[in-house]
């Protein structure tokens, strides 16, 4: 059977399975599998449609988010690209059984992928006039033939110019699913894996006027509807698709992880100044972003990278090249910042209950160059701000722009297979169980290396019928009847 | 100023009480249109009914060119009849719903207006189901099914457990308490084995003081129906699953409150504001516009004669649901007149056909059902209602300036029902059509061709008056070669078998003639129409079982049903009316030359490629 996910970026399980206005939605959380989809941690774009793609978590593909420290040089941080993956996504599992797909936007997807299909680039290609972002590369003719000039993305999403935003959002995804469509009736696919970034910006750019608990909701605001408007277009697009469909077609509409209010930004490295873990030798007159301050790395124990989360390094003798901390104590140290960091309060002196993770024991691997902690804020209440120079470690505003949401742990899965065995909500799902599912019902092996299991594992397979001759009778002679004439 | 047209549809007004009410000065708008213009009778469609004949008036062309030809078309692979109007197609997805699809083809009047920018406004235009899309607005009409997907089920609720349903309809029996939880039946559940009904739970308060039903559904405020009386619209929520719900319209009627309490549902119509399908375009537009006039009949046929022709309701219910139901009509129309400021706006009003259909007993003192009480009381409602008409005319003309063109049309006339003629019997009785086991045409073999020995069977009757040739590689089990000498012995046997048949009780002729379908229609979709037409007399018709499949008692049949009057006859003998406030070129017009009229009086030239011919 053919295989199609529908990505839709940051989709939030309350907000989709909730509003009963998306009834194309309901229509295949009736008919199929639905629930909230455990993400990874860290919960965020990159890596996690790969992890999801792979069946790989983010240590185990050494991506740990966007930026990643490439050796352990205080400078050196790379973004992560589409060359960054190694692992066998679903793509070159279905390549190997000769079979073809088509991704459109998969992050990350830039350079775009060589795959044994058509392969289009997602929000981190830099210009879409400029760059090649198609494989093979006569597609993009065709896109702009079809569309125009092909948007992968709203560059500065975070803004202030709310109307700008909006129509700029549904502009872009609107060529994307036009584009789609395209590609899902004109082209040959096996595997079809395409990403809606639009919700995400979406969320990011309006969460603060829609969610009535965010500190900045004001009720009655003008923007207040533009996060359900974009869900029920979302809805639309996924029925105008489903009719393109025939029934050797599973269908997954899948988020890489939820949206959540954001209460604030803790400046993380303040906090490690604060503590004396990290040490300047001049501290900022302004607010000054990580890269830009005099750090003393002699004296300097911990420092970190802002973001939704915080990505958190040791200076740690022998490894880092002015270590300060004995490679010995390693572990020590790490349990000491570890509990430091959950004793953490927030700006009411109530506990700030962060979540922190140590990679080696989250991961099945870990590759590259980890963080050595990955940091919470308030179980993402409150994201990470890199940047130094605040009056306290609590910020309202976003050093990197105005955003209203974090991510969540949480995304949403609703997997529409018509031989599926099983069907309602399901609970316990995970990212990494995704590709095993899909295969399992597709009815492919699951390689060994995938890290997550089948949700349908070992079930039989439901065996398709159309209705009896006698049902359809009675169909017909139903719709004859108040006909008055007969 | 821009130019404009304004189009009445008014279904089934018939000539001759037409001009003997202008006659008497009883239709003074009428006669002021035909003052300024014109008034003849217009010429209808092969066969003359509401579907065809409208499908010719928006697409300018004969049945052929729009593949329109009865209410009721055929399988050929099952011989089942099915609505020849729309169908509802699977997608190729179990996880798509169902789609709409209309299988009226050519293209319409509005289609052309759209492409030349000009807006329209299409108001309950028959087969416009599922809407489409045009510049402008549209809100579809007959053709548009029930929430159950039928052409209209209602349901009958009483105390008394001995009562049975009969046609088309379903009876819940009531507890007796003061206070009555009962449900209304929705949309049908084809999950479960065998198939069943969504429900909606309405509660019922008896108000024996003031003689009334209080109904409250759901969260929606209590809603009251008279004894004797309809209710108003109410909303009522279908729980589909847990997850997905739909939303229909109801209306009650309060047939008695003593010695035990008898209500009736109508039909559940499709929610104006959130329909299963789409019944207007823009999809919103239903909505809005029961923001601006209340709810209103969304289903096809928003006129319950079935529920009337079971006896759950009398003539005067009937007639006053009639009246609500052109007030509906007419208030959209109205309000869509008064923003109409370019372009074309076109209302169908089907309240004349539905009433003329159930109270021609009352005009016609040979009606075997004719009743010489009710027929003075009510009788005289016919007249009243092309009054009515009138008044509404009145109203339209108020917004005529000199850049209007005004067309006020009916797509067929009426005549009297009284007699029906068993086509399918009377092609056993010719050797046309065979039973299996030596079996004798009779009612109890059902619809749908049950018994018929398809292997000695040349012909079979099915529709409102058409007749197919069992043709090998067509039907499923033909045995009439494709250009074999047969076939032409078979269709002149019915041709010159029936022609001028006399019905052998009264002595009168029931059919005047049998068309081919090559003699009547041209264009691509004639292989589609029935291989032969039975014109019939006035006063006879189709047997109610020979348009399903089945057999009647005998080869005629006394209709003694309220269904009284009808129009399925020989066209020539049913013409409409046609009036327009220009002078027309000549005054032999037929209903396809509107199209063309319309389309040439605002400058469109597509006009000149039609089939029917410009009146201006």
């Amino acid at each position: 059977m053919k295989l199609l996910v529908l990505g839709l970026d940051c989709a939030a399980p309350d907000v989709i399975f909730g509003d009963e206005r998306l009834l194309n939605i309901r229509r295949l959380m009736d008919a199929g599998l639905y629930g909230k989809l455990q993400s990874v941690v860290p919960p965020i774009t990159v890596p996690a449609w790969m992890c999801m793609s792979t069946s790989q978590d983010p240590g185990s593909l050494g991506i740990y988010g966007f930026r990643n420290r490439v050796d352990h040089s205080y400078e050196k941080l790379g973004f992560a690209n589409s060359n960054s993956i190694k692992s066998y996504a679903m793509w070159d599992h279905l390549a190997r059984e000769g079979k073809k797909s088509i991704i459109v936007g998969v992050p990350p997807n830039f350079p775009p992928r060589r795959i044994n299909g058509i392969s289009v680039g997602c929000f981190l290609t830099p210009d879409t006039t400029k760059d090649d972002f198609t494989y093979p590369t006569s597609i993009k003719a065709k896109i702009t033939e079809l569309v125009g000039e092909y948007p992968v993305d709203v560059k500065n999403f975070r803004t202030d110019r709310k109307d700008w935003l909006r129509d700029e959002i549904f502009a872009m995804s609107r060529k994307q699913w036009q584009v789609v469509k395209w590609l899902l009736t004109e082209q040959e696919w096996d595997y079809f894996h395409f990403v809606d970034i639009g919700l995400d910006r979406v969320h990011h750019g309006f969460w603060n006027y829609f969610d009535k608990k965010h500190v900045q909701y004001e009720p009655g605001n003008p923007y207040e509807n533009v996060i359900p408007d974009y869900y029920l277009w979302l809805d639309e697009q996924i029925g105008s698709v489903i009719e393109l469909l025939d029934n050797e077609t599973i269908l997954l509409v899948v988020s890489d992880h939820g949206a959540q209010r954001l209460d604030g930004g803790i400046a993380v490295n303040q906090w490690l100044i604060d503590e004396g873990l990290l040490v300047l030798d001049e501290y900022p007159k302004e607010v000054t972003p990580f890269n830009q301050l005099k750090v003393n790395w002699a004296k300097t124990k911990v420092w970190s990278e802002g973001g939704y989360y915080a990505r958190v390094f040791f200076n740690v003798e022998g490894r880092e090249p002015q270590g300060t901390i004995p490679a010995a104590q390693y572990e020590v140290f790490q349990d000491e910042i570890k509990a430091r960091f959950e004793a953490m309060k927030d700006d009411k002196g109530q506990p700030l209950n962060s979540l922190v993770f140590k990679p080696k024991e989250i991961y099945h691997t870990v590759r590259n160059v980890p963080p050595d902690l990955i940091v919470h804020f308030g179980g993402l209440d409150w994201r990470s701000i890199g940047t130094v120079g605040y009056p306290n470690i609590y910020v309202q505003e976003n050093d990197t722009g105005p955003d209203g949401c974090n991510h969540a742990q949480y995304g949403m899965f609703l997997l529409a297979a018509p031989n599926c065995p099983i069907n309602g909500e399901f609970e316990g799902a995970k990212l990494l169980d995704i590709a095993p599912t899909l295969l399992d019902l597709a009815g492919y092996d699951i390689p060994e290396s995938m890290q997550g299991r089948s949700l349908v594992a070992g079930m039989e397979k439901r065996i398709l019928a159309d209705g009896t001759e006698a049902e359809k009778e009675k169909i017909i002679h139903d719709r004859l009847a108040g006909l008055g004439y007969v | 100023m821009k130019k404009k047209v304004i189009v009445v549809g008014l279904d089934g007004l018939e000539p001759t009480l037409v001009e003997r009410l202008l006659q008497r000065n009883q239709l003074p708008n009428f006669a002021k249109i035909r003052t300024s213009g014109h008034y003849g009778r217009l010429q209808t469609t092969y066969p003359a009914q509401t579907p065809v004949a409208w499908s010719s008036f928006v697409t300018g062309t004969n049945p052929g060119g729009h593949g329109i030809f009865d209410f009721i078309s055929r399988d050929p692979q099952t011989y089942l009849p099915d609505i020849a109007l729309n169908r509802f197609e699977r997608p190729k997805s179990m996880l798509a719903p169902p789609r709409a699809v209309n299988r009226r083809q050519g293209v319409p009047v509005w289609q052309y207006l759209s492409k030349a920018g000009i807006p329209s406004t299409i108001l309950r235009c028959p087969v416009t189901f599922p809407a489409e899309n045009l510049l402008g607005k549209m809100l579809s009409g007959v053709g548009v099914p029930d929430i159950r997907g039928s052409q209209g089920t209602g349901t009958f609720y009483t105390q008394d457990r001995t009562v049975q349903p009969k046609e088309h309809e379903q009876v819940v029996y009531l507890d007796r308490a003061a206070e009555i939880v009962t449900r209304v039946h929705g949309p049908r559940n084809p999950r479960t084995n065998p198939p069943s009904d969504f429900t909606a739970e309405i509660r019922v308060r008896v108000d024996h003081g003031a003689r009334k039903l209080v109904i409250t559904a759901g969260s929606n405020l209590a809603i009251e129906a008279p004894e004797n009386g309809w209710s108003p619209w109410v909303r009522l929520k279908f729980k589909l699953s847990m997850l997905q719900s739909v939303t229909g319209i109801v209306r009650f009627y309060c047939r008695q409150i003593d010695p035990h309490v008898e209500f009736y549902a109508s039909p559940v119509n499709f929610d104006p504001a959130a329909p299963l399908f789409p019944i207007s375009s823009p999809a919103d537009y239903g909505k809005t516009l029961s923001e601006h006039i209340g709810l209103f009949s969304t289903v096809g046929m928003a006129e319950d004669h079935t529920g009337h022709n079971n006896g759950r309701f009398d003539e005067m219910a009937y007639k006053a649901q009639c009246e609500l139901v052109f007030k509906e009509r007419e208030d959209m129309m109205m309000h869509e007149l008064g923003r109409f400021t370019e372009g074309f706006l076109f209302t169908v009003f089907d309240t004349p056909d539905r009433l003329q259909h159930m109270f021609w007993r009352f005009i016609d003192p040979e009606h075997p059902n004719f009743d010489p009480d009710l027929a003075s009381s009510l009788g005289p409602y016919i007249d009243g209602l092309y009054q009515q008409c009138d008044a509404l005319l009145g109203r339209v003309l108020e917004k005529v300036d000199e850049n209007t063109l005004l067309i006020v049309l009916s797509d067929h006339g009426f005549n009297t029902f009284r007699r029906a003629f068993d086509t399918n019997t009377w092609l056993w009785q010719n050797d046309l059509l065979a039973l299996e086991g030596g079996k004798k045409p009779q009612e109890d073999l059902g619809d749908g061709f049950g018994a018929v020995d398809w292997s000695k069977t040349y012909a079979y009757a099915l529709g409102l008056g058409g007749v197919y040739l069992n043709m090998k590689g067509r039907e499923r089990s033909g045995i009439l070669e494709e250009g074999s000498g047969e076939i032409e012995k078979v269709r002149s046997t019915l041709q010159t078998g029936l022609a001028n048949f006399a019905d052998q009780e009264t002595g009168c002729p029931a059919v005047r003639s049998v068309s081919r379908k090559e003699e009547i229609y041209s264009g691509p979709f004639v292989k589609d129409a029935p291989d032969l037409l039975v014109n019939f007399c006035p006063g006879f018709r189709v047997s109610w079982q020979s348009s399903l499949g089945g057999f009647a008692k005998s080869l005629f049949e006394n209709n003694n049903r309220r269904w009284s009057g009808d129009h399925i006859i020989d066209p020539d003998t049913v013409p409409g009316i046609l009036f327009m406030n220009r002078p027309v070129v000549h005054n032999h017009a037929q209903i396809i030359d509107l199209a063309p009229t319309i389309l040439h009086y605002l400058n469109v030239p597509d006009h000149l490629s039609m089939e029917g011919k410009s009146l201006l």
